[in-house]
């Protein structure tokens, strides 16, 4: 321990919301620390966007508030905003007429800190036309897009929503390569909200999981690895295992006397609840950080 | 983070002319359409004005047509703009409200630039057509276009629909002057349509009415009965009517503002 008290670039404090009868979040605090790479994992509808949102005082949240840089989202918008390179889910252009090259001055003239030399950069990395008209963009060219306005200011946060959606394979592979050089460069705050977990797994320092509106988990990389594991377990014939023991993924070997399944804990009281349920751990391996999203998901919808 | 390390929100002047050289740029298609228009009518002018007979083209209510191209200039300037929801423009970091007015400015400068053009088109054409008096008084036509703008501008910021609802509106009102008139209690001379409510002729010709708003309640007849142009100097009604719809628009314009303000 260092001593120095750890400072949030992202903190919600019960934050809940609804559209209708449909639950978005349910008293969510997340607390997203300065210079990490947080990815926020949940499945569609999970709550992931609406968070974000919120966080850009887009959306209004019916209980709770969040900050961002220690600025209240809903008493400084605007202020939050500025901080802020943003990538939304959708694709769909706001200003089809306008070419990408007079949306980029557009969208420069409302930031003090763009960064003319570096957006140019990043149009070349990016391989974004400037003459084309945004309408005429395929999904893909319009995500390279987004993400060269959302960049070119340095924000010293991104929120990132579905960011590698709708890119090819090759281009993927060049936009986390040029966002992780990006984040050598720049001291940024990441939160990139995703279901495709894998793709940004060696970005990720932090990992939050929503569920149905609701934070399950939050943790550090290193925490996760430590605590979401996979145990092969040797049990007598006819074994069941006790509540107390939620195993995600369970599969049981031909004989019956061997189970597999991903536990969430510390080794050493999961060995220890195991051994006082009568089963012996043969082996522990840790997760990659989709299987541990996978089974942290999983864990309390497991009946 | 400390403030100071903190990125700064643009200044207002900077998002003003940006918002002026975006309207702009939105509304180039209808300029194009607009000119070719002009140009077209111009010929027809001048041909006229060979054969003296130009008058013909100063004897119709002008403010009607000011009044609407005004009222309906917000719904160009907003035109496939997301406005409700988390849309784009108010991913920006500028106050939503004052984003949202602030482009309502933009919107007005270049009404302001098409109506000087309008004006001075109109200006020369009278010279050229001598036609006495058939001049735009420029205080009472931009004040007036400013009014009609403004409460075009409150309509389109703050209804999700507002040519659904503008449509709907006069459908209504067409209605009723379709069963007036079936039921044969028209007014000789009289619009059935604005005869069909007695609430919109007062609104349209009653003593604070747009008709005194855009014209000062006076019209000039020159060289023949046909003729009426805009003469009359502002008097004391005309100014209570530019206040009374000043303040009206403003307040209908706020009120739409604020839908899309700040969540706090």
């Amino acid at each position: 321990m260092s001593g120095v008290p750890e400072t949030f670039a992202v903190a919600t404090h019960g934050l809940s919301m609804r559209y209708g009868r449909e639950t978005a979040l349910a008293d969510v605090d997340l607390r997203v620390p300065e210079g990490s790479v947080y990815v926020l994992i949940g499945a569609n509808g999970a709550g992931k966007s609406t968070a974000m949102k919120v966080l850009l005082n887009l959306e209004r949240p019916d209980a709770g508030r969040a900050e961002v840089f220690g600025l209240d989202t809903g008493a400084h918008g605007p202020e939050v905003r500025a901080q802020v390179g943003y990538i939304p889910e959708s694709h769909e252009p706001d200003y089809p007429w306008m070419t990408c090259g007079r949306l980029l001055r557009h969208v420069a003239a409302h930031y003090p800190a763009w960064d003319h030399a570096y957006a140019a950069q990043l149009v070349d990395v990016f391989g974004v036309r400037l003459d084309r008209k945004i309408g005429t963009l395929s999904k893909g060219e319009t995500r390279r897009l987004q993400f060269v306005l959302a960049l070119a200011h340095r924000p010293p946060l991104l929120l990132l929503d579905e960011p590698t959606d709708g890119l090819d394979p090759l281009m993927r592979n060049r936009t986390l390569a040029q966002l992780a050089e990006h984040l050598a460069d720049s001291p940024t705050t990441v939160m990139i909200a995703t279901h495709h977990v894998a793709e940004v797994e060696s970005l990720a320092d932090h990992v939050g999981v929503l569920r149905e509106g609701r934070l399950v988990a939050e943790m550090t990389r290193d925490d996760l690895r430590r605590t979401v594991l996979r145990y092969r377990v040797e049990v007598p014939e006819g074994w069941q295992p006790p509540p107390e023991l939620r195993i995600a993924g369970l599969r049981r070997s031909p004989g019956g006397r061997e189970v597999q399944g991903t536990l969430v804990g510390e080794e050493s009281d999961v060995t220890a609840r195991f051994t006082a349920a009568g089963a012996a751990v043969r082996d522990v391996t840790p997760l990659t950080l989709e299987e541990a999203a996978l089974a942290l998901l999983a864990e309390e919808g497991t009946p | 983070m400390n403030d100071g390390t903190l990125h700064a929100t643009p200044r207002w002047r900077e998002v003003a002319l940006e918002q002026i050289r975006f309207v702009g740029l939105r509304l180039r298609r209808e300029a194009l359409v607009a000119a070719a228009v002009v140009g077209i009518v111009t010929l027809i002018i001048a041909v006229d004005i060979a054969r003296g007979s130009a008058e013909t083209w100063f004897d119709s209510d002008e403010w009607i047509g000011i009044a609407f191209f005004s009222f309906l200039f917000p719904f160009a300037v907003w035109r496939r703009e997301k406005r409700f929801g988390p849309a784009f423009l108010w991913t920006l970091p500028v106050d939503r409200r004052h984003l949202a007015l602030t482009r309502v400015l933009a919107g007005w400068v270049w009404l302001m630039t098409a109506l000087a053009f309008f004006m001075a088109w109109q200006h020369v054409l009278a010279i050229l057509s001598r036609v006495a008096g058939a001049e735009i008084v420029p205080p009472i036509a931009i004040i007036g276009a400013t009014a009609m703008y403004l409460l075009g501008s409150a309509l389109v910021l703050g209804l999700r629909h507002p040519l659904r609802w503008l449509l709907g509106t006069a459908g209504v009102f067409f209605l009723l002057g379709t069963l007036n008139e079936a039921l044969g209690r028209t007014t000789s001379g009289q619009s059935r349509m604005f005869s069909s409510s007695e609430v919109l002729r007062w609104l349209v010709y009653g003593p604070y009415g747009i008709d005194t708003l855009l014209s000062s309640g006076r019209f000039h007849t020159a060289m023949s009965d046909a003729t009426t142009v805009w003469r009359a100097h502002p008097q004391l009604a005309w100014a209570t009517t530019v206040i009374l719809w000043l303040l009206i628009s403003f307040a209908a314009l706020w009120a739409a503002a604020s839908r899309h303000r700040e969540q706090r």
